[in-house]
């Protein structure tokens, strides 16, 4: 449970650490639209390239990329069957028995692939680097001229800030009734299928009633301590553009521009 | 057969940058029968030690014994249900594992997953929740409705109906009143003596220990400071220095005493021979 590598931050002291979790963002989505203009597997390779060039600069371990990924391989597969069963154009690649494999349903799928290996990658590259209380100030900050329009922008910031750090009390709390009951005998891995709905059972109904009763606690202790979410407040840490943030922000934004180039005038 | 730790380290999120030796090569021997005691400062490591000894966490390093199982770090251990079923565990926050509609039910389940039948497990369960002191008016209740020191006698009962022939318990009584912590404690003692179970029993409690065990384990920042039979670990007061702890208060009013000048040899662990032991130095 502890080693879920997803979402997970990893206190390094690198460049891309240091970057204002603001520019972070904004790069994170200029990236993500950059991955759905269609240029092909060029375009492909150099978006791939610039991540591979942030990781190797955020520090971060191959180890804890792939562990990050591992939980995508199971959608993966499910989506190559899907594709091989249904798309039904382009060359017959195999044949087995009266059975066909076209190719763009391995193409269509290589694709697929490639997008989501890549958006993993980026999300896992701001949120293994940015500290979940510096993201929800940038989310915070970033929402803000949302504000006139009637967005909540203190409320969505507090509640993506409770969620993100309740998600490893949460595994924690999943851990410690695993254990508990793995002590009364449950078995998750050997047992029939009645023993095993049971068993999930046993985890479930507590995680459930701890949740709702860690939910209201903080909400009695944020009251008792006088929170308002509507209230005027100001902020002990300051958020500030450096060099390195402009950097960020050429980069990204000259790769979208490129890629939007690459599309219009070769393909 | 006798529980053994030899050389057995083990490290939260191995491998990561969280990495983190909550135990460092421990070497220990509990002696069949016997009603030990844990004590140490928070963080020292005795939920870790504990949870090892039925096999919720394996060794990363080392190998140990327990109701003749071995458990070898960096392999797959298989069956450990068995075990699971001799060695029975409570929890420091047992509160939390609480889930059927009724009591009875949640006490029975755990001998139910031991293949025992749904009427025979609960006779026992009734059985196991009039033990740790709850009437029968409890048995229909929601476990959810109890309070807090209830929902962990109803724990408590949940290992005991299992009938485990090692339990450990891990801060049984910590919010628990007074005298309900001292109706536990007995109860494990009347566990020990009278059918001879092995009991391990994490607490911070010097009263507990001083009462209720034989032998004393003190583990620091992940190493076994000592082991030691009960009077050597309040005789000699060096052993209660070196492990930091605030001795109860026998010790303490026998101290006292030895620093007024009364000739008391330190054998003297309880409060009726101390008391006659006075009352002789008085009449002198
Ligand atoms: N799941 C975990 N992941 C990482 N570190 C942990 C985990 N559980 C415990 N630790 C660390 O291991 C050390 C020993 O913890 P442990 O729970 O065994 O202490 P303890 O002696 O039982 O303390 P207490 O008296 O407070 O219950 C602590 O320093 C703790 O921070
Ligand atoms: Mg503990």
């Amino acid at each position: 449970m502890k080693n879920i590598a997803l979402g997970r931050y990893i206190p390094l002291d690198s460049v891309i650490h240091k970057m204002d979790p603001r520019a972070k963002i904004i790069s994170m989505l200029l990236l993500l639209v950059c991955i759905f203009i269609d240029t092909g597997f060029i375009g492909y390779a150099i978006v791939g390239a610039v991540i591979v060039l942030a990781v190797l600069l955020a520090k971060l371990k191959i180890d804890f990329i792939w562990r990050a990924m591992k939980p995508m391989l199971f959608m993966l597969v499910f989506l190559l069957v899907i594709n091989i069963l249904v798309i039904k154009t382009g060359y017959v690649m195999l044949t087995i028995g009266n059975f066909r494999i076209y190719s763009d349903a391995v193409v269509q799928t290589c694709y697929i692939t490639i997008r989501l290996i890549l958006m993993i990658n980026i999300t896992t590259l701001l949120t293994a680097t940015t500290k979940p209380m510096d993201m929800t100030i940038a989310i915070e900050d970033l929402l803000t001229p949302f504000k006139s329009i009637g967005v909540p922008a203190h409320d969505i910031a507090m509640m993506i800030s409770i969620a993100l750090r309740f998600i490893p009390t949460l595994l924690e709390e999943a851990d410690r009734i695993m254990k508990a009951q793995a002590s009364r005998g449950v078995d998750l891995e050997e047992g029939s299928f009645k023993e095993k709905i049971n068993a999930i059972l046993s985890l479930i109904v507590p995680l459930f009633v701890s949740s709702f009763q860690k939910a209201e606690d903080l909400a009695n202790a944020m009251e008792a301590r006088g929170y308002n979410p509507g209230a005027k407040r100001v902020r002990y840490k300051q958020l500030k553009f450096a060099f390195r943030d402009y950097t960020l922000f050429v980069v990204s934004v000259g790769l979208l521009a490129g890629l939007i180039v690459l599309k219009v005038t070769v393909l | 057969m006798p529980i053994t730790f030899k050389e057995v380290s083990y490290e939260y999120s191995a491998n990561t940058p969280f990495a983190y030796l909550a135990l460092d090569e421990i070497n220990l021997k509990l002696a069949d029968g016997k009603m030990t005691a844990i004590v140490g400062a928070t963080g020292s490591g005795k939920s870790t030690l504990v949870q090892h000894l039925n096999a919720l966490l394996i060794p990363t390093r080392g190998e140990l014994e327990v109701a003749d199982r071995k458990i070898v770090a960096n392999q797959k251990n298989k069956g450990l249900k068995e075990l699971r079923h001799q060695v029975g565990l409570v929890f420091q926050f047992p509160e939390y594992q609480l889930f059927e509609e009724t009591i009875v039910k949640d006490v029975a389940f755990g001998p139910q997953n031991f293949g025992i039948s749904e009427n025979e497990a609960t006779e026992i369960a009734k059985k196991a929740i009039r033990t740790v002191g709850l009437d029968d008016s409890y048995f229909e209740k929601s476990p959810l409705e109890l309070s807090g020191g209830q929902k962990r006698r109803v724990a408590i009962a949940g290992i005991l109906a299992m009938n485990p022939s090692v339990l450990v318990l891990d801060e049984p009584t910590a919010g628990l009143d007074p005298q309900g912590a001292k109706e536990m404690m007995a109860l494990f003692r009347k566990l020990n003596t009278e059918d001879r179970k092995t009991v391990l029993i994490v607490t911070h409690d010097m009263e507990h220990v001083l009462n209720y065990c034989d032998d004393v384990v003190v583990v620091e920042k992940g190493h076994i400071l000592m082991h030691v039979d009960k009077q050597t670990f309040f005789e000699d007061t060096s052993c209660l220095e070196r492990a930091k702890i605030n001795p109860p208060a026998v010790i303490r009013l026998r101290k006292l005493l030895q620093q007024q000048g009364f000739d008391i040899p330190n054998t003297i662990l309880d409060l009726p021979t101390l008391a006659k032991l006075v009352r002789k130095e008085v009449a002198k």
